[in-house]
């Protein structure tokens, strides 16, 4: 199941240097070939080629879409599909990510199956969620403008829709300019002192940031923070909403996403770029098995892998997450991933496995049960 | 197959009515004969109210039987128990239970409507009259006083022109002058409807001046039923005998060689030789005899009764309006006697104090 | 002997009528709402064995066992709640002499506007309360530290300030329970004192205070019991600073991943048991000692003149209006105006972009009408299910009656988390699939307002005299004529005002819903809690005015319909 090493070896060569460090999945010792579309014929519709029978998703009019992005991204992505197919109407559903899974779990195992799309926030959820037989094996034309690694495997159940990462965030009329921190260890200061805030254990950014940040620092580099007694909340726009108004001077988890977005309100934060690399963290969209609209879905799934979609995704002021498409256009502030030194976990499993430490240690610190 | 005297129109037998462990009505035992008023008298608890609505069946007794113009109403024995909306009566409530969100008009019809009755506006307008509320049939019913309310509470319960109408103190709410106006037109109307009625009081002038026949009831129990003259002039116990009217009770050692063809004497503490009858009833050895307080005379100089003539002193006079109240000092003991204010008495007046024989009853022992 | 005319058919008197059938329906349906999601909560909560399994494979205490662990949090609570009783009490005091022992000015409408903190709602309290009082981005801290102030004036996300947004909000609770205590005292009780020349000062406290002593303990049991269950403000104020009590806790605990069920349950069943205990305790010394006369007549108490002391206790009541309304409602509206919301903005931070952006979400318009569609049925078949409850308890001859009485006030006993817990846990292996669903809502509500309902048409019952129906009944009327004929025209104006009642408990309603909700059964407190946690808070702010403007429009429709419809009724 590991290879991972010379996987590792060929993306890099794949990739320009100080590019992504990006973790592969386990993948399998035979690599699966991709079937182009499985059979399905395969049209263009707009400026994008999709697997879907376009008429028979516009006869279906509606599809279900569970996501974990807050509500605003959501409602803004279900109206850009919309203008681009007026005849399909999207409905989302909002829940944190774990709160997503087991809701849908729950419903799935009672015999409820109206979710078309979901999106997770973690690559363990989106793995159970494989396993469980929640997906279906759908393998979209825009495939072929993804790495292997941005895929699921085998490839077709999901798709990495994009990237967030995070770096260091301050108050820039709380924190004086010398005190600003420049680096990770940088949060550890003692001026921090019930001044910081991060994300809580539910987040699987916050989970690859701990991971991460462990193994490059050790072990006690969280026990350290924990002195500090840091704030933990659900999104990024709490942790941005505090930032900017000074209930906090530091934010510990700064998602480039919610700097950039905050940024615009005219917030007076800054964004710091550490040295050593940024934690990163991938969404993993796919279309649901037993998805009552079957063809709106996959339209709707090959729109987001499309340019298009991603397009949307980078330029959306509530999303303004990375593409990894091969071909994907820079995001604002003319900045590409590949731009960023992003940190992942390479060992999978080793990855997730310490999520109980990981729970344990990060709701102790939070001072939560 | 009937025989003898017609079918009682209410007959309720051995009826008893317990609230959890506390005897409301002991064992308890009447008849109502066809067309005349039987009134419930007695203090307040003694279990006049829950006999009359357990024959309404508005409670559930624990034991007895109750029939109604010859049809079992309740029956323990049998199990039989018939829902108050069935048994055909009527009923006039202390509070008048007239409801405010209708009109006079739908008050007094509700009956005849439940009963799906023909020329409902004939009897309404009818049942209004008899009480002389017909101009008010179309006024709200929450507009009208009590004494009005009172008439049409009692036009909606003679409006299906019922046999047996039910009394629970209709007429406690009203001032005195009312009540006494109330007291002689119900009695007419019961004349000219020829209903049987079954009356709950406690006020004595009101059954005395409207029954046939009076129970008098303590403590869930009766203590004597009989004609108003009955009771007033022959009451059975203590309690009767002041409750009705008002009584002296005097004991004393039986005398029993002049007790004897109906009349009984005793001697008193204070030495007074009493001379009483019997009324048929059984002297003990220690027998109390009843003296109304209107029965006993004073006089100054000596009466020429030869019997029951005795020397007390006035102790104290108290002006009553139509009576004067006296109390004499009697051998020891202190006399009520009531008196049309003819003679004016002053404390320390001595006095001849006499009453007839017959107006002392002997009561029956305990 | 006289032989008597053949019995009516004795099978009258033992027939299984309409009346014993529709009871028999009603008693059995309450039961399982009841308590159904009782016995889940206590099976959840001794469930020691494998995790995320059902049905549990062990049982035992160690959930149990384990609460001492969490003794800051048991201390929390206890903290907060008291000081918040406390000040609720002190509101809902001065504010009810105030208002019917006193002659302030205007007060018939100040009795009035004391109403609308409840309608108001903790929450949107809570998040206004936030925004003014944070320690750092307050507005009033601002302005304290603009004025030349050091540090924060106010510290709303201390338990000191979340007791005062509590006791703001509840403290109207209390202001109608002790003005109704108030109000049932005869007043001739004080005029004996007055008559033996004692000054009002010496009145007021040895006659009218030891006379209306047992019921306002008895209000403050009651106001404790609520706040001992109390979410909202806990939520939105303590959370963010690291500040627990029982309800967030269990909140916490079911809602992080992967969730901690067993543990909520203990802490459920634990408070659950606590508040059973003061509502035991309430019912003992509200129904003992009666000092004061709650016999359904009102008498019309003495009112003293205060001079020109009036206008400082008018100011009084003003401000705690201002308190509790005014300034929440302002405060939010200039929140939601601005771009990043400051006490001081300039003048481009204004924007209209947050309104625009709250009513595109889910949460703004599906919320609101499942809101109101949820509210319309819960206070539709609510008055009619506790219309008939009350009235078998009241005035039926039912032999259960007690124990009916105690089935339908065990909600109350239960914080509506912790109920919504046991319902989320049982409904979730129901064999029909309505956990998640608008239906599961729906039974939620109608189970939790039980109490609400059938006390205030217990309450309208009592005081329709008896002998009215009897008096029906004698006339021959069966049960269901005169249910039509008299009962409910008479009960009409009672049972209008219960509709209103429930309806607006329904739509403020946020411990139940937020654990029961599902993706497609939004509603609107809990939407805006949930916006507050993933959304600016001018956004929160903004999609808060929307729906309360909403919510508010649609109940004074109801209002004036329901005004007109009484009147009618005559």
């Amino acid at each position: 199941m590991k290879d991972g090493n010379k996987l590792r070896a060929a993306s890099r060569r794949a990739v320009v240097k100080g590019g992504i460090a990006l973790a592969a999945l386990p993948l399998a010792t035979v690599f699966t070939k991709r079937a182009s579309a499985q059979g399905r014929p395969v049209t263009k519709v707009l400026d994008f080629t999709t697997g879907a029978d376009v008429a028979k998703a516009e006869a279906e009019g509606e599809f279900l879409f569970y996501t974990h992005d807050s509500e605003p991204a959501a409602a803004g992505i279900l109206e850009a599909f919309s203008k681009d197919f007026p005849k399909i109407k999207g409905k989302y559903i909002r829940a944190q990510n774990g709160a997503l899974f087991s809701k849908t779990i729950a419903e799935r195992s009672a015999g409820n199956f109206s979710v078309d799309v979901i999106q997770f926030s973690e690559p363990a959820t989106a793995l159970d969620f494989q396993k469980r037989g929640g997906y279906t094996r759908y393998v979209s034309p825009q495939t072929d403008a993804y790495a292997t690694e941005h895929l699921s495997n085998p490839v077709g159940d999901y798709f990495w829709v994009g990237v967030t990462f995070a770096g260091i965030s301050y108050n820039t009329e709380k924190v004086k300019a010398e005190d600003a921190p420049k680096a990770w260890k940088d949060i550890l200061k003692p001026i921090w002192l019930n001044a910081a805030n991060v994300k809580q254990s539910t987040s699987g950014m916050q989970f690859v940031q701990w991971y991460e940040l462990r193994k490059l620092y050790g072990d006690g580099f969280w026990k350290e923070f924990a002195k500090l007694r840091p704030r933990g909340f659900d999104s990024r726009v709490q942790l941005f909403d505090r930032l900017a108004k000074g209930d906090d001077k530091i934010c510990a988890l700064a998602e480039y996403a919610g700097y950039l977005l905050h940024k615009e309100k005219g917030a007076p934060i800054a964004f710091v770029t550490p040295d050593d690399g940024m934690p990163a963290a991938q969404l993993l969209n796919g279309v649901a098995d037993k998805a009552p609209h079957p063809e709106a879905a996959r339209l709707f799934v090959d729109w987001l892998m499309s340019n298009r979609g991603q397009s949307h995704y980078q330029n959306n002021p509530y999303l303004y997450y990375g593409s990894v498409r091969k071909d994907a256009a820079p995001m604002p502030g003319n900045k590409r991933l590949k731009d960023f030194k992003l940190l992942a976990p390479s060992d999978m499993d080793h990855f997730m496995a310490s999520r109980d430490a990981f729970n344990k240690e990060w709701n102790a610190m939070l001072g939560l049960l | 197959m009937q025989v003898g005297a017609p079918t009682p129109a209410i007959e309720v037998a051995s009826l008893s009515i317990k609230y959890g462990s506390v005897v409301a009505v002991g064992s308890v035992s009447f008849t109502v004969n066809e067309g005349e008023q039987l009134t419930l008298l007695g203090p307040s608890g003694c279990g006049k109210t829950s006999t009359l609505r357990a024959v309404a069946g508005l409670e559930r007794p624990s034991a007895g039987a109750i029939r109604i113009g010859g049809r079992t109403m309740y029956d323990a024995a049998r199990g039989i128990e018939i829902p108050a909306e069935q048994r055909g009566l009527s009923m006039v409530f202390q509070s008048y239970a007239i409801w405010p969100h209708m009109t006079v008009f739908d008050n007094v019809a509700f009956g005849l409507r439940v009963r799906n009755e023909t020329s409902l506006k004939e009897k309404v307008h009818h049942a209004l009259d008899l009480v002389k509320m017909g101009p008010y049939a179309d006024r709200n019913a929450s507009q009208l006083s009590g004494g009005q309310q009172q008439r049409v509470a009692l036009a909606r319960a003679c409006a299906f022109s019922p046999t047996v109408l039910l009394f629970d103190e209709p007429l406690s709410n009203l001032d005195a002058k009312l009540r006494a106006e109330m007291r002689i037109e119900l009695r007419e109307l019961q004349r000219r409807l020829k209903v049987t009625s079954l009356y709950v009081t406690h006020d004595l002038e009101e059954a005395l001046a409207m029954s046939d026949r009076i129970v008098v009831m303590r403590g869930g129990n009766i203590e004597q039923s009989g004609s108003p003259g009955e009771i007033y002039n022959y009451p059975r116990t203590a309690f009767v005998a002041d409750f009705v009217g008002s009584s002296n009770l005097i004991s004393g050692r039986l005398l029993p060689e002049q007790s004897t063809n109906g009349c009984l004497a005793l001697e008193t503490e204070g030495g007074n030789i009493l001379h009483g009858i019997t009324h048929g009833r059984t002297p003990s050895p220690n027998p109390t005899l009843s003296l109304r307080t209107v029965h006993l005379r004073l006089s100054a100089e000596p009466p020429s009764d030869a019997q029951n003539v005795w020397r007390a002193t006035v102790k104290r006079s108290v002006f009553l309006g139509d009576m004067t109240q006296l109390h004499v000092d009697w051998g020891g003991r202190e006399l009520i006697v009531r008196q049309t204010a003819s003679t004016a008495y002053a404390p320390g007046d001595a006095t001849y104090l006499s009453i007839a024989p017959e107006h002392c009853i002997l009561l029956e022992r305990e | 002997m006289v032989v008597s005319v053949p019995d009516s058919p004795p099978a009258s008197a033992r027939v299984v009528s309409a009346q014993w059938l529709a009871m028999a329906f009603v008693v059995v349906a309450t039961a399982l709402f009841v308590l159904y999601p009782i016995y889940f909560l206590v099976q959840a909560s001794l469930d020691v064995g494998a995790p995320d399994t059902r049905p549990p494979t062990a049982y035992g205490l160690d959930n149990f066992a384990a609460l001492p662990n969490y003794s800051t949090i048991m201390l929390n609570t206890l903290v907060v709640t008291f000081v918040a009783t406390i000040m609720a009490l002190v509101f809902g005091f001065l504010t009810a002499w105030i208002l019917t022992r006193t002659n302030v000015p205007g007060q018939r409408t100040l009795e009035q506007l004391m109403t609308v903190p409840y309608y108001v709602t903790p929450l949107l309290g809570a998040l206004a309360w936030s925004l003014l009082g944070a320690p750092e981005s307050g507005f009033v801290n601002q302005l304290w530290r603009r004025l030349g102030g050091e540090g924060a004036l106010i510290d709303m996300t201390s338990p000191m300030g979340i007791a005062w947004v509590m006791a703001l909000f509840e403290g109207s609770v209390a202001f109608v329970m002790i003005g109704a205590v108030m109000k049932s005292m005869d007043p001739s009780l004080e005029e004996a004192a007055q008559v033996v020349g004692a000054s009002r000062l010496r009145t007021m406290l040895r006659i009218t205070l030891p006379l209306v002593a047992p019921g306002v303990l008895g209000a403050a049991i009651f106001v404790f019991a609520e706040m001992l269950g109390s979410f909202s403000a806990a939520l939105v104020l303590g959370t963010p600073a690291r500040f627990y009590v029982i309800t967030t806790a269990i909140y916490q605990l079911v809602s992080q991943y992967p969730p901690r069920i067993p543990l909520a349950a203990a802490m459920g069943v634990s408070l659950f048991a606590v508040m059973f205990l003061m509502l035991y305790v309430y019912r003992r010394v509200t129904s003992r000692r009666s000092y004061v006369t709650i016999s359904g007549k009102a008498f019309r108490p003495r009112v003293m003149d205060m001079g020109w002391f009036r206008w400082v206790l008018f100011a009084l009541c003003t401000l705690y209006i201002l308190l509790s309304v005014v300034l929440p409602v302002a405060t939010l509206v200039f929140s939601s105006v601005q771009r990043l919301a400051v006490a001081f903005p300039t003048a481009d931070n204004f924007t209209l972009d947050n309104f625009r952006t709250a009513l595109s979400l889910n949460a703004v318009r599906s919320a609101m009408t499942n809101s109101i569609i949820l509210g319309l049925l819960t206070a539709t078949i609510g008055v009619l299910l506790t219309g008939l409850l009350a009235w078998m308890i009241q005035r039926s001859r039912l032999p259960g009656r007690g124990v009916l009485e105690y089935l339908v006030m065990f909600p109350q006993a239960v914080p509506r988390l912790v109920f919504a817990f046991g319902m989320m846990w049982a409904w979730l292996v129901f064999p029909i699939p309505i956990y998640g669903t608008f239906w599961v809502l729906l039974i939620a509500y109608l189970t939790v307002f039980l109490p609400l309902g059938v006390r205030t048409i217990s309450g309208v019952i009592m005081q329709l005299d008896r002998s009215l129906d009897e008096c029906g009944q004698v006339c021959g009327a069966s049960w269901g004529y005169r249910l039509r004929a008299i009962t409910i025209p008479l009960l009409r104006p009672g049972l209008l005002a219960a509709w209103l009642l429930i309806f607006v408990a329904s739509v403020r309603e946020l411990g139940a819903s937020i654990l029961l909700m599902g993706p497609n059964s939004k509603v609107l407190t809990p939407a805006i809690v949930e916006a507050w946690f993933s959304t600016s808070t001018e956004l929160t702010a903004a999609m808060a005015l929307i729906q309360t403007l909403v919510i508010g429009i649609a109940m004074i429709l109801f209002v004036v319909a329901t005004r007109r419809a009484s009147q009618q009724g005559g």
